[in-house]
Order: C-alpha cells, then structure tokens, then sequence
C-alpha cells in the first residue's frame, strides 16, 4: 500500500465520524433545495423468530433506527452485507411490511400500506406470465381505471421508452432476461409513480446486459425525473447510479455512512469507471463494506434459515 | 422484408407438414389396433364369438343409430356424467381456492382428510350412496360427483398454491384491490393447473359412469352393457364400450380445445 492510499484511508475515517455524528450535511449539492421526498424516522424491524430446537422465541432485528432523507429527484442506492435488511427496508419502503417502530413519510403523508404513488421492480421481475408485453405495462392503468385507448397510449410510450418496440404482443416467456427487466421496469414507470423501488432488478441478468441496463435506467432517470431507490450488492453499479450511496452494516441493518457521488453526469460507464473518482469511492464503500463483517458472519449463517422463512414467509393472498 | 416474409410462408408449410406427420406417428399404434383387431378374428387366430372384428361392430353401430336405440342411451348417460362432472366442477373449483388461497391454515389441517377420502375405492361406497340416494338418478350422479371432484379440488389448491410468490409481491405492491387480486392474478395464475385438474375429472367421470349405471338403470351406456352380457349379446357390448371410449375421448379433446383457447401464453408443446 502506498503512502497515499493511508492518507486516503485516514481521510475515510474523518469523514466517518462527521457522519456519525448528526444528520449527514450536504453541502455541496444543489438537490439539497429540493424538497424532501421521503423521510426515513428511526425505522426499527424486528421479527419474532422461533428457537430451533428449544423452547420460546427470540427477537431478530433485521434493521435498526434508519435514517434517511431523500430529496425528490433523487437517486439513491442501497447497499450492504448479505442479511442487512435492505429487502426489509425496501418491504417497509413499498408499504408491504411495517416497521416495528418509526414511521416513513412520502410527501409528508404517513406511509400505511401500499399505493400506486411508488412503482417497484423486484428481483425475480414478477411480470404476469399470462400478460403479453402490453398488457403487463397496462396492469397499473387497469388498477388506475385509466381508459382503454388512454392506456394503449400510455403503455406505447413506455413501450418505445424502454426500447421493446416490436415485442409488445410477445408473451413473458418468448423474452430474454435483459427485455424481461425493461418490461418489469416499464410496468412500474407507467402508472407514473413519483418513487420508484428496485431490488437489485439487474442481479439475475448477464454482465453485458446488466452495463446497458444501469445505462438505459439513467437516461429513463433523467427523462422521466423519478426519486429511484436502488438496492443492489454491487459496488460498482451503486456508485455508477447514485446521487448518494447508503452504505448499511449487518446485523442489525443500520446507516453505517452516506456518501456523496458528485461524479459529473450524464454517466457514461466507460467514462466513469476509469475515473480516480470513482475508484477512490469505490474503494471507500469496499472499505466501509469489509471492516464490519467477519466477526459477526458466522451468527448470521446459524441463524439464517429460521430468520429467512420469518422475513419472507410464503406470501399469503 | 420479403426475406423474412418468404422464411415465415415457408415456415408455416413445415409447421403443416410437420404436424401432419406428428398425427401419422400419433395413429400408427391405433390404426394398427383396429387392422388386428379386424384381421385375427377373421382369419380365425383369435375366436370371434368372444371379439368379433371391428367391422362387425361398427355395422351394429350403424343399425343401433338408426333405429334411434344409441342415441337414448348416448344422450341418459351423457347428461348423468356432465351433471355430476358440473357439480364437481362448481364446487371443487371455489372450494379449491379458498383452501389453497385464503385458508391454508385450515387447508393444511384438512389436507389428510381430503387425502384419505379421496383415496377410498368409489365402488365401495356404493352401497352407502344407494342408501342415502336410493337407486335413482341422484346416487348415479352422487357417485360421479364424487369420484370426480378429487382432481378438481386437488389441482385447484395446487394451482393457486403454485403460483409465484414474487408475483403476488408485486402485485400486491401495486396496491391490486382484493377482488383484482383474484381475478387478475390468481386466477390466470391457477389456470393451467385447474385445467389439468378439469381434464382428469372428466376422464373419470366417464368411467365412473358406466358402474353407475349398472346399479337399478333402465337406460344408459352402463346398462347397455350389462344388458348385453345378460343377454350374451356381444356385438353390442363391444358397440358400447366404443361409444362410452368415443364420448370420454372427445370431451377430454373439447377441454383441450378451451383450455387451448384460454390459455394462450403457453409455450406450445404440441410438438414435444
């Protein structure tokens, strides 16, 4: 290691303990007049998990007093070590699981369950096989009881914003990953939610299309102007998106840092990813990532399976 | 373009030929059936007092249709199986989905009932049913009923069991109202299943039909047949046995038809 990257390291953990020390400031960007979107206050999840093997049960908290702010706008990526809560936080976000404690506010309302006024792209897609291309994009037109022609004309627009033109008549199992992934992301935008959650929606598609994806998804961000959470387990792509990246720790899930990307935009991947910038912040969120496992994985591993069925039951109709 | 519109026309030639020649290798095995069946009796391998060729019985058949007899007995015994097949179907279906659906807790405490009672030989129960329903048109249509639901109900909890739970997730994180929930998605996502389900029961409510029928019938498919083995008339308990064989065949391929017309985004697997 050479003398820099020490001062680099020294500089990481000033920067640390500002944080952790109140309300992250953001100074330098200009969101920072916009208003609030979303507001995060002391969000607390627990579970009651069952001990395997003995008697009574035993409290889990999968996340554990977040904070977060999020102006409109903005685009926000979430990340952190396997079993941190960031699918919980993303349930709570989405309205379908409450927090134990804390309440989350959209637009300065209570969040109280599900709406149409967030979009949300999971990880395994979730598209209706029995939809074609077209009517997966209508379905939140049907719940809106938009009309008929309007949501033709609505679900053509997304159509050709996602690039799917040609395949709007195609059934869910005649696409490959990468179209799969626009149409779940298409789906979500057309109802025209203001907050659009995504659950690490590229994991399950191949590197090259994955790169093309965060591209397209940018220039959807900045086309359409959507306040974007984006959980993802990838340095890299969270760094690529983001305005700011959350970095949470494991067990229980907690706001280890926020870090600012001021890196310029519009992004381009090739571009951005030779940068010193992003190197460096890359290497920091790698840090931030890598100093608080270890010593608490192997609790998870024992625990995981019980812990696992408890925090995503078999969903029930 | 026109590249591609000669590579679809040309496309759709083979897709002919190639199902012409799928439905040849489909009937070989029955073609050669029916050639056996009609040669060995003749050429007296096999004695035709006992299996008169096929020929024979198709002549029967034709005189049976035109003297009116078939038609009585095809129309008693076809109305006894669609009626205890519907109310199979009218009460396996909705039972299915509040069991698979809405109930699973209680689903799972039934569960090793439905399993015993569906596993109970329907012949044994016959003494029971005629008990209860007496020997008329009710315990014929109780007992396809109740043969029949089993696939039904099984196949519906299973469908609506079966579907993806990341769907639900997102569809209940579009806020779907409980009525949509239903009738967008787990129904099309049960479909598939409860359609196989349909077909199965169909199948047995034919079969169960003719056992039915030999308990106190005067009239049906079943009771052709054991008045033709009173009477030691074999033409014409080989005539009904085809006609009972025929009428199953061609309401199992009538579902196929609707659940084809239904369930239009599944991968075609005509030619596997």
């Amino acid at each position: 290691m050479s003398g820099e990257n020490t001062v680099l390291k020294e500089n990481v953990f000033v920067n640390e303990k500002e944080k952790r020390t109140g309300v992250h400031n953001n100074v330098n960007s200009k969101k920072n007049k916009k208003e609030i979107k979303i507001l995060a206050k002391n969000i607390t999840r627990t579970f009651t998990v069952k001990n395997r093997g003995e008697k009574g049960v035993k409290e889990f908290t999968a996340i554990k007093d977040i904070n977060l702010e999020i102006r409109e706008g903005e685009f926000i990526t979430i990340v952190g070590p396997s079993g941190c809560g960031k699918s919980t936080f993303l349930d709570i976000l989405s309205g379908l699981s409450k927090p134990t404690s804390g309440e989350l506010y959209i637009d300065g309302k209570l969040v109280t369950g599900p709406a149409l006024d967030r979009g949300i792209v999971l990880q395994g897609y979730a598209l209706f096989p029995w939809r074609n291309v077209r009517k997966n994009i209508e379905y939140g037109l049907e719940l809106k009881k938009v009309p008929k022609k309007e949501r033709k004309e609505i679900s053509q627009e997304f159509i050709d914003l996602v690039g799917l033109n040609g395949f709007e008549d195609r059934y869910i199992h005649e696409l490959s990953g990468g179209m799969r992934q626009r149409v779940a992301i298409a789906r979500s935008l057309a109802y025209n939610p203001s907050v659009l959650l995504m659950d690490e929606p590229f994991a399950a598609v191949d590197a090259q299309t994955r790169e093309t994806m965060q591209e397209e998804l940018l220039r959807i961000w900045e086309k359409t102007n959507k306040t974007i959470i984006f959980i993802t387990h990838s340095i890299d792509e969270a760094i690529f998106l983001a305005d700011r990246v959350v970095v949470l720790s494991a067990n229980p899930g907690m706001v280890k840092e926020i870090i600012d990307i001021d890196l310029p935009r519009p992004r381009k991947l090739g571009d951005v990813k030779n940068s010193p910038d992003f190197n460096w912040l890359s290497h920091k969120v790698w840090e931030l990532l890598h100093n608080v496992e270890g010593n608490e994985k192997t609790k998870v591993i024992n625990e995981n399976r019980d812990i696992a069925e408890e925090i995503s039951p078999t969903v029930d109709l | 373009m026109s590249a591609i519109t000669i590579e679809k026309s040309s496309k759709k030639k083979s897709d002919v030929v190639g199902k012409l020649q799928v439905f040849t290798r489909k009937s070989i095995a029955i073609i050669v059936f029916f050639i056996l069946w009609e040669v060995l009796p003749q050429i007296g391998v096999i004695n035709s007092q006992f299996i008169p060729p096929v020929s024979e019985i198709v002549v029967y058949l034709g005189k049976m249709l035109a003297d009116g007899d078939l038609l009585i007995h095809v129309q008693a015994s076809f109305i006894r199986a669609l009626e205890g097949f519907a109310l199979a179907v009218l009460v396996g279906t909705p039972l299915g989905f509040l069991l698979g659906g809405w109930f699973k807790k209680f689903e799972e405490l039934l569960d090793p009932l439905l399993q015993v009672l569906s596993q109970i030989n329907p012949f044994t129960l016959f003494p029971i049913f005629m008990l209860f329903f007496g020997i008329g048109e009710v315990a014929k249509v109780a007992i396809i009923f109740w043969t029949s639901i089993w696939s039904v109900l099984f196949q519906t909890i299973n469908g609506v069991k079966n579907i993806d739970p990341v769907i639900l997730k997102g569809a209940k994180a579009m806020a779907t109202p409980k009525f949509s929930l239903f009738y967008k998605i787990v129904l099309p996502g049960a479909a598939p299943l409860i359609f196989a389900g349909l077909k199965n029961a169909v199948g047995t409510s034919f079969l169960m039909l003719i056992a039915a029928e030999m308990i106190g019938a005067s009239k049906g498919l079943g009771w052709l047949i054991l008045n033709a083995q009173v009477n030691y008339n074999i033409d014409r308990l080989y005539a009904a046995a085809v006609v009972i064989a025929a009428l199953g065949l061609g309401m199992k391929k009538l579902l196929t038809v609707i659940e084809n017309l239904v369930i239009t985004w599944k991968e075609d697997s005509s030619n596997m």
